[in-house]
């Protein structure tokens, strides 16, 4: 593709436009009200990040130290999702033998002859 | 020794016309051009005191022109998005019904092309092609090295030819 100029400009735009630019000089740079204020903008939001980023840290060092939790927490969430809710039998040591049963029992899809036999191959 | 006046119209009366058809090339309006073009030469006036002659002057002028030229691409991006529109479908917009084109079907497409690659690749692009600077020169404005100026001169150069060889219209 040839490289033609394909655009053009309004007649003695060049001339015009180097007459109005070598005016800059003269005019009064125009000062919006925002960049009259913009510095002191800048400060008051340099403050209030400080104040609250220095609040964070301050309350974070002042605060007792916590027992860590997280653990519990995932415990407790893969309890949650678990679809049998087997491991939160298991891992609960204050159950009975009869809650299971009855915990068995409540659920539809296991007998009580079912229970009998695991409690027998248990004993044996 | 020139007094600052002098040394600006003297900017002026060396850059004013090259930078013109850079930034047209970029905005893709005469009028936008015209109006970026005043903000560019008043931000080099402003400027004029604290130029220390570290970069030559003018890489320097047109480092701020550049730099201009993309904030100002950037701002009609971010206004495009707060109206949920395409800054790209507006700009191709601009081209077909640009009063002051009067190249072919083709130079129109290719235009458009550039509309479409991203703004730092098409302002490569429109230094290499349309400003005819070299790469050292468009390195020294920019900051970036010759190989990757190189590099994403070549990735736009191929872009632009997808685009057009689409229109069957690279020949």
């Amino acid at each position: 593709m040839t490289k033609r100029n394909d655009i053009s400009v309004p007649q003695d735009y060049f001339q015009n436009l180097e007459q109005r630019l070598s005016r800059i000089p003269h005019q009064e740079v125009r000062t919006t009200t925002f960049q009259k204020v913009s510095p002191w903008l800048a400060y008051a939001a340099s403050l209030a990040i400080l104040a609250t980023v220095g609040g964070f840290v301050f309350r974070k060092a002042a605060a007792p130290v916590q027992e860590d939790y997280s653990w519990d927490y995932i415990s407790y969430l893969s309890r949650s999702v678990d679809p049998d809710g087997m491991v939160e039998l298991e891992e609960n040591a204050d159950l009975t033998d009869e809650d299971i049963v009855n915990y068995l029992l409540a659920d539809n899809s296991i007998s009580v002859e079912l229970i009998a036999e695991a409690n027998y191959e248990e004993d044996n | 020794m020139d007094s600052l006046e002098q040394v600006f119209n003297k900017i002026v009366a060396d850059y004013s016309e090259r930078l013109f058809w850079h930034v047209r090339r970029m905005v893709n309006s005469h009028e936008d051009a015209d109006d970026l073009l005043q903000d560019i030469f008043l931000k080099i006036w402003t400027a004029l005191p604290s130029f220390r002659g570290e970069a030559q002057l003018y890489t320097w002028v047109w480092r701020i022109a550049t730099n201009e030229t993309l904030n100002h691409l950037r701002k009609e991006r971010v206004r495009a998005a707060l109206r949920m529109q395409s800054v790209d479908a507006e700009m191709e917009r601009r081209i077909e019904a640009d009063p002051y084109f009067n190249g072919t079907a083709a130079q129109r497409e290719l235009a458009k092309a550039l509309v479409r690659l991203p703004e730092k690749q098409r302002q490569v692009f429109v230094m290499r092609w349309w400003d005819e600077l070299s790469y050292e020169e468009i390195s020294a404005i920019t900051g970036t090295s010759v190989g990757a100026l190189k590099a994403s001169y070549h990735i736009a150069q191929e872009k632009v030819k997808l685009n057009l060889s689409e229109l069957d219209v690279s020949k």
